[in-house]
């Protein structure tokens, strides 16, 4: 930070957090800024810089703070920047929606002396609620600025330039009652020093035994602070029983009568239908099955139905069979002599015929229409909710609700999911949600083509659905059991309910299958030429009959041993694969189920594992991977079985 | 940009890049707040999208 940069006069942000201090920063400075911890601190202090009516100055976002009386390292660093950094502005930014809860803060920066511009923001879901704000009537109590703000979009933003430009006037702060006023001014009549915050914030943080504050009081009252600590400690004595308390409420009983008559809270014919509809997704009797039409349309109907049916029929089916494989096979063969060659392109498993059909006419759509519905639920804000939704469950298995978001981002993919539960708080959690991810979740293109696959024959899907679930829930269970532990709390603010922006789901959409598509073409064009070696060389053979037996021992065709292998590489590799068998009429229902149940529990990718690596260690990822494997066909020999037993789905 | 899952705003300077975490580089954007992968638009989708924007009377 230059020297030149710190003359400039200061405009501090403080706030509680998430009120949105850190938008308005950006705001305000644009792109040159610097982030630093504070001197002698480990928290980290944003600066930038901004120009108003051709004056610069230097803007501080301090972190998140609820009372300037500190209790966190954070809020003790915001207080230090306002004792410190003689602000030429305060500017208090709170969420219009809680404003009776944040307003006693202003009261005590305004109590503080400090040049407050009050900022009240979020406006817009204020409204949403019904609450209308009569901001220049609460200006006019408060005398000092107050500007209503959307500051996402911008809102206000000019009418907070304007307010941060003149010299501001220090205001008096709300008179408490007469006890506590009397209190207040025998702690003022014995301070003689001078002080940056005003004598009666100081009484009542000594009042309220601020450590920090006594000892800048003893620094500056020398001689006078024996006097200084007695009148304290009487009054402290005095009214020992309920001195914090008759603070807390005095404070609200002046932010009440603040607020009177500015905040109106329209009657809406109950809740907005949006508030209804959100609460109905978070309540178990309503949200499963919400979930389960979700499920069905979405996924079922959508990917299933119309994505690995119609989209994938038309393009691998009709393109690519009927016109495109002919043409590249005629021209291939023309111009190719050497078998080697041809069957690298076109062969049995060809770069064309296997690496680039899979990955364009298989993958792709289902891939691409799942992002579609996994983009559009994440514009409406439906997955916060889920997590809501999902927490009773998880707290059965060991995890907190806050394992939905790496678990929902294992549908869409596995690899980056697994990298996401280093958020999780435990190691426990962390480890917990690996194994789930790597067993029973499986990633969009391996949805989607399961869907597919199952769709055609009635039952099979209910029986893969309620044998993961079923597999989710055991492994689960099993694993908190084997790693005891507190599953933490879990706690969010839900972002409201709404309708889905068509650009915004196209763009998440595309963004989506680029990025899936540049990622596992390379990887099914590397999976051909080393099918095409082992082929050529024959030990595809070996491979093959060297896992016949466990193929077989599931009730398996031979046929479907080449899947697997495909499956090693990626699980949705190998349903592809397992989806060619069953359209060519090689699989039962039975078999079928069986297959499609072994092949989600595999482990995802190669990716996935190198990640898992990553992220837990070789030993921890090698156990799972082993245990992964071994489960998975234990799962599917024990399912054949059953269904054998039963007699289900023949 | 706000984030898919929590619905928090992510600072300018954060959503420009991917955070860089991926072997190769990838196209998502952690949410400091919950963890969430956001896509971001890769470089040929963003200069499409300016370009459509900046064409808007």
């Amino acid at each position: 930070m230059s020297q030149q940069q710190n003359a400039l006069p200061k405009i501090i942000l403080v706030g509680n957090p998430n009120v949105g201090k850190s938008v308005l920063f950006n705001v305000l400075t644009g792109a040159y800024t610097t982030v630093s911890n504070y001197p002698g601190t480990s928290v980290e202090v944003s600066r930038g810089q901004c120009e108003i009516d051709g004056q610069n100055y230097q803007v501080l976002d301090t972190p998140g703070m609820y009372s300037i009386l500190p209790i966190t390292e954070e809020e003790r660093v915001a207080r230090k920047i306002l004792l410190e950094e003689t602000p030429h502005r305060v500017v208090h930014v709170i969420d219009a929606r809680n404003i009776e809860r944040m307003l006693p803060m202003t009261m005590q920066l305004i109590e503080a002396g400090l040049p407050v511009v009050l900022v009240v923001n979020i406006l817009d879901e204020a409204k949403r609620l019904g609450m209308e704000l009569d901001l220049a009537k609460l200006q006019q109590r408060l005398n000092v600025p107050v500007i209503g703000a959307v500051m996402r979009r911008r809102q206000g933003l000019e009418e907070l330039r304007h307010a941060l430009s003149p010299a501001p006037v220090t205001q008096q702060g709300a008179a408490y009652d007469s006890v506590l006023e009397a209190a207040i001014g025998r702690i003022t009549d014995t301070l003689n020093g001078s002080y940056r915050l005003d004598k009666r914030a100081l009484a009542l943080l000594l009042m309220q035994r601020d450590e920090e504050v006594a000892a800048l009081v003893g620094k500056i009252e020398g001689e006078n602070t024996v006097a200084v600590e007695e009148t304290v400690r009487t009054v402290i004595f005095e009214k020992r029983s309920d001195l914090n308390l008759q603070i807390s409420l005095e404070r609200k009983r002046i932010c009440r009568q603040a607020l009177d008559g500015v905040v109106q809270q329209k009657v809406l014919n109950g809740l907005p239908w949006s508030e209804r509809l959100s609460r109905w997704t978070m309540k178990p009797a309503t949200g499963i099955p919400i979930l389960l039409l979700v499920l069905y349309f979405g996924l079922y109907r959508f990917v299933g139905g119309f994505g690995a049916g119609t989209v994938v029929d038309y393009l691998e089916g009709h393109l690519f069979e009927g016109y495109i494989n002919p043409g590249v096979i005629d021209f291939v063969s023309q111009h190719v002599q050497a078998t080697w060659l041809w069957e690298l392109l076109v062969g049995e498993y060809g770069l064309w015929t296997l690496g680039v059909r899979y990955a364009v006419a298989l993958i792709l759509p289902i891939v691409g229409t799942f992002f579609l519905v996994f983009s559009l639920l994440e514009d409406t804000g439906y997955f916060p909710r889920l997590a809501m939704l999902v927490d009773r469950l998880f707290k059965m298995i060991g995890l907190s609700g806050r394992a939905v978001i790496p678990i929902v981002l294992g549908f869409g993919c596995d690899t980056m999911a697994t990298m996401v539960t280093r958020t999780l708080e435990t190691r426990r959690e962390r480890i917990i949600s690996t194994i789930l991810l790597a067993l029973a979740i499986p990633c969009s293109a391996q949805l989607g083509v399961i869907l597919g696959l199952l769709s055609g024959v009635p039952g099979a899907l209910m029986v893969w659905l309620c044998s993961m679930v079923f597999i989710f829930l055991l492994i689960g269970f099993l694993s908190s059991k084997i790693m005891p532990g507190e599953s933490p709390m879990f706690y969010m603010e839900i972002p409201p309910l709404r309708l889905p922006q068509l650009r915004n789901v196209l763009v998440k959409t595309l963004t989506r299958m680029q990025s899936y598509f540049l990622e596992i073409f390379p990887l099914f064009l590397l999976a051909s030429v080393l099918l095409w070696a082992g082929k050529m060389s024959g030990a595809l053979q070996g491979l093959v009959s060297l896992l016949l037996p466990v193929i077989s021992a599931i009730g398996l065709p031979g046929e479907a041993t080449s899947a697997f292998i495909f499956g090693f590489f990626r699980r949705d590799f190998g349903a592809a694969g397992l989806y060619q068998l069953q359209t060519a009429g090689l699989l039962s229902p039975v078999q079928l189920t069986v297959a499609a149940v072994t092949m989600t529990l595999f482990v995802p990718c190669i990716a996935q594992f190198l990640m898992m690596k990553k992220e837990r260690g070789l030993k921890v990822s090698a156990g799972i991977f082993m245990f992964v494997s071994v489960f998975a066909f234990s799962a599917g020999w024990l399912l054949n079985i059953l269904l054998l037993a039963t007699g289900l789905l023949q | 940009m706000i984030c898919g899952f929590c619905g928090k705003e992510i600072a300018d300077e954060m959503s420009k890049e991917s955070c860089g975490l991926c072997k190769g580089g990838c196209r998502k954007i952690h949410c400091p707040e919950c963890g969430y992968a956001n896509p971001a638009p890769g470089k040929l989708l963003s200069r499409l999208l300016k370009s459509k924007e900046e064409t808007k009377p």
